[in-house]
């Protein structure tokens, strides 16, 4: 018999006990509508995580590169002088020497003992694979704008922003036009301030602390009126006088000297005088709402890199001021890697840890959450698998009745016939009918509950928080999920057919037909 | 050579503790061409051979031939394809699918054999006209007369051209004009197309008249024959 006759046959069968078998499809459809429904949460909660909330300022291609810091630097420096003092402490040989810290720590990431100077970021831009390396610094300084002062954080960013996932988005004009150039590029987060001037009791509304950023909002429309409204106008820098005798930096300074050095720096401090620099708005950044980990828009304007080094040494407060001079040249805190490739992350750390430097990049962390999703969503599954369990039972129980019914049919069959194979088949094809329907419908109806909820969440969200907030998509059912749910019906359906296929099979022809 | 044979043949079943012999060393040959009439009361053991002839059964001791081979080593998918097309059976209450038309019963079989849709539809229609029964295709076994019903399911045992038909009382629901109507159909098959029919009844009336030779059956022996 073709298989399209068995199939037509299988069909006929369901079709001639409607209220069962569909009573049987709705008990399939709710354990994969269960299925569905509990893994696209997890599923969803996942990509709202990793894919929209990280993948957005493209994390996975970044590195970033930690020196040393100002209190290791001086750590550094004692062991150097006094032989061993190491994190241990008690119990170790006096004899070591100080090559201890660089070479006797096989931690996964181990201190770093190389400053992370401008010699250590242009070598980190020779390594292959690496893309640009921007040190990342920012400070407070006091601006003027239409009158008003206020302390702003400013950041220095690289002429080149090619590539650079920060600098992608601008709400109106452009970025610098040279490093030499006083040029400022303002973030949002500027424009609201000079938007609460015109609305001295507007929305007050904070925004909240924390890497989730709301949508603004306001429309975009607006938004870019109001940055051009910026484009064009000065920002006055209160920079404090050039120092007369800036602090040593000389390595190695004995503490006497600079602890008389020090109350002179103090004096100096208070006794500043403010010197004004005029830079021009260029170019407004558009803010992002999602996740944005280096809380970059807490930055109220960037201006060239190179300005922004000088600035940040002149600007110095004092207690940087006091570690500097006693530890040297400090470096850049950190700086940011930015690969060609995700394939090549590994590689690069790899070659930076070698160079002395402690390296850290989203990947492992990925990684490690990928695989509590996993567990999480299998748990998820599980739990929907279990009423797809109840309908396996549901399925049997068609079966054997419908066996039961059409014995005489069954025996007919295998007197023209029919072999045990084809009745086999005959019920197998019936029950993955079941298990298809129940498996596709089951999954437009997980996919309708998630929509559901999706609406009845983010009105929810609406309502609490009272202003646009991007629609959160709560669930994620990918073609995966959508395609593994129904032939998972199918499995469980076939499984649950097994003993009534078998059944069927060995029907006793002569018995099925002899009664009347 | 003898198209069916039967050597020696016993059929015991088992019921709880004793054991029934239905057959006990039978040993019947029937001719190619022949209408055999299998006589006997009922216990007499004349469907079980009749079940044993059509492949529904397997001897406990001896052997069935068809054609001159043993039917003793077929595979159960081999036995099922003998059923479909060396032997067609028909039976005293037609066995016919009640959800199904008078054609798609005849389809049915067709479909066992592997025919495409087209063909079954041809050759199923072309089954019920031999039969007398084409005005009768598109309806269903119970809007049919007994005789009608049974025409349809001979239509089906022929469908795939066995060489030999095999039928159980097929005229024990019918009254006599219907019941000769049927043994009529039966015996043209003979004629026309050379069957081999093998007929179960305990109607000695209707086996003097069709058949052209008797086997009588008692308490699982040949008596006659």
């Amino acid at each position: 018999m073709k298989f399209a006759d068995i199939i037509a046959l299988a069909w006929r069968n369901l079709r001639q006990a409607r209220l069962r078998t569909s009573l049987t499809v709705i008990g399939v459809i709710v354990g994969v509508a269960a299925i569905v429904t509990m893994v696209s949460f997890g599923l969803g909660l996942q990509n709202n995580l990793l894919r929209d909330a990280l993948a957005r300022i493209d994390l996975f291609t970044s590195i970033t590169v930690m020196g040393p810091g100002t209190d290791a630097l001086l750590a550094m420096r004692d062991q150097g002088q006094d032989g061993a003092v190491n994190d241990n402490g008690a119990g170790e040989s006096k004899g070591e020497k100080s090559e201890v810290a660089a070479s006797a720590t096989p931690e996964p990431s181990p201190t770093p003992t190389r400053m992370l100077d401008d010699a250590a970021i242009d070598e980190l831009q020779g390594i292959s694979g690496v893309r640009y390396v921007v040190p990342n610094f920012s400070f407070s300084n006091y601006v003027r704008f239409e009158g008003r002062t206020r302390r702003a954080f400013i950041g220095g960013a690289p002429q080149s922003i090619e590539y650079n996932p920060r600098f992608k988005k601008f709400l109106a004009g452009r970025h610098f036009t040279a490093a030499s150039a006083r040029e400022v590029v303002v973030t949002e987060r500027f424009v609201s301030w000079v938007r609460s001037k015109n609305k001295p009791n507007g929305n007050r509304r904070r925004r909240p602390g924390g890497p989730f950023q709301m949508a603004p909002t306001r429309s975009e429309e607006e938004r870019a009126r109001e940055a051009n409204g910026i484009l064009g106008k000065e920002i006055v820098f209160l920079i404090p006088r050039e120092q007369d005798a800036p602090p040593s930096a000389v390595f190695g300074i004995p503490i006497i000297d600079a602890s008389s050095s020090e109350n002179g720096d103090f004096a100096s401090e208070f006794g500043a005088q403010y010197e004004e620099l005029v830079y021009r708005v260029v170019g407004v950044l558009k803010a992002e709402d999602g996740f944005d980990i280096n809380n970059f828009m807490e930055t109220d304007m960037f201006i060239p890199l190179d300005q922004a080094k000088e600035f940040r040494d002149a600007n110095r407060d004092p207690m940087s001021r006091i570690g500097e001079f006693l530890a040297g040249d400090t470096g850049y805190q950190n700086a940011e890697v930015r690969v060609i490739d995700v394939a090549q992350v590994e590689s690069v750390k790899e070659e930076i840890r070698k160079r002395g430097f402690r390296v850290w990049s989203l990947t492992n962390q990925i990684e490690e959450v990928k695989r509590i999703f996993l567990i999480v969503n299998s748990a998820l599954a599980l739990i929907g698998g279990i009423s797809l369990l109840v309908a396996s039972f549901g399925i049997s129980n068609t079966m054997i009745m419908s066996i039961r019914e059409r014995t005489r049919e069954i025996g007919v069959m295998k007197a023209i016939g029919g072999s045990d194979g084809e009745i086999m088949r005959i019920f197998f094809v019936e029950a993955s009918l079941i298990g298809l329907a129940g498996g596709a419908l089951g999954v437009l109806g997980g996919w309708g509950i998630d929509r559901l909820a999706d609406t009845l969440a983010n009105k929810w969200i609406l309502k609490q928080v009272g202003q646009t907030v991007r629609r959160i998509e709560f669930f994620s059912i990918p073609w995966y999920l959508t395609t593994s749910a129904i032939l998972f019906a199918i499995v469980v359906s076939l499984i649950a057919a097994i003993y009534p296929a078998l059944r069927a099979a060995k029907v006793d022809p002569i018995k099925a037909l002899r009664y009347e | 050579m003898a198209i069916l044979e039967a050597r020696n043949v016993t059929r015991e079943y088992r019921m709880k503790a004793e054991t029934v012999c239905a057959l006990a060393e039978v040993s019947v040959a029937v001719e190619r061409g022949d209408f055999v009439a299998i006589l006997g009361t009922s216990g007499s053991g004349k469907s079980t051979l009749l079940n044993l002839f059509g492949g529904l059964d397997r001897p406990t001791s001896g052997e069935i031939l068809f054609d001159g081979q043993s039917l003793e080593p077929l595979s159960s998918w081999e036995m099922s394809r003998y059923r479909l097309r060396r032997v067609g059976m028909i039976f005293q209450s037609f066995n016919l699918i009640p959800t199904m038309t008078a054609r798609e019963n005849v389809a049915l079989a067709l479909a066992f054999a592997g025919l495409g849709q087209g063909e079954r539809r041809r050759r199923s229609l072309e089954l019920l006209d031999r039969v007398g029964l084409l005005k009768r295709a598109d309806h269903l076994p119970s809007e049919l007369s007994g005789g009608e019903q049974q025409r349809v399911s001979i239509a089906r045992a022929i469908a795939n051209e066995p060489q030999v038909l095999l039928a159980d009382e097929p005229t024990g629901n019918l009254d006599s004009s219907r019941a000769a109507e049927v043994m009529g159909v039966l015996d043209e098959m003979r004629l026309r197309d050379g069957k081999t029919i093998v007929l179960v009844t305990h109607d000695r009336e209707l086996a003097d008249r069709f058949a052209t030779r008797v086997i009588r059956l008692k308490d699982g022996k040949v008596i006659t024959g």
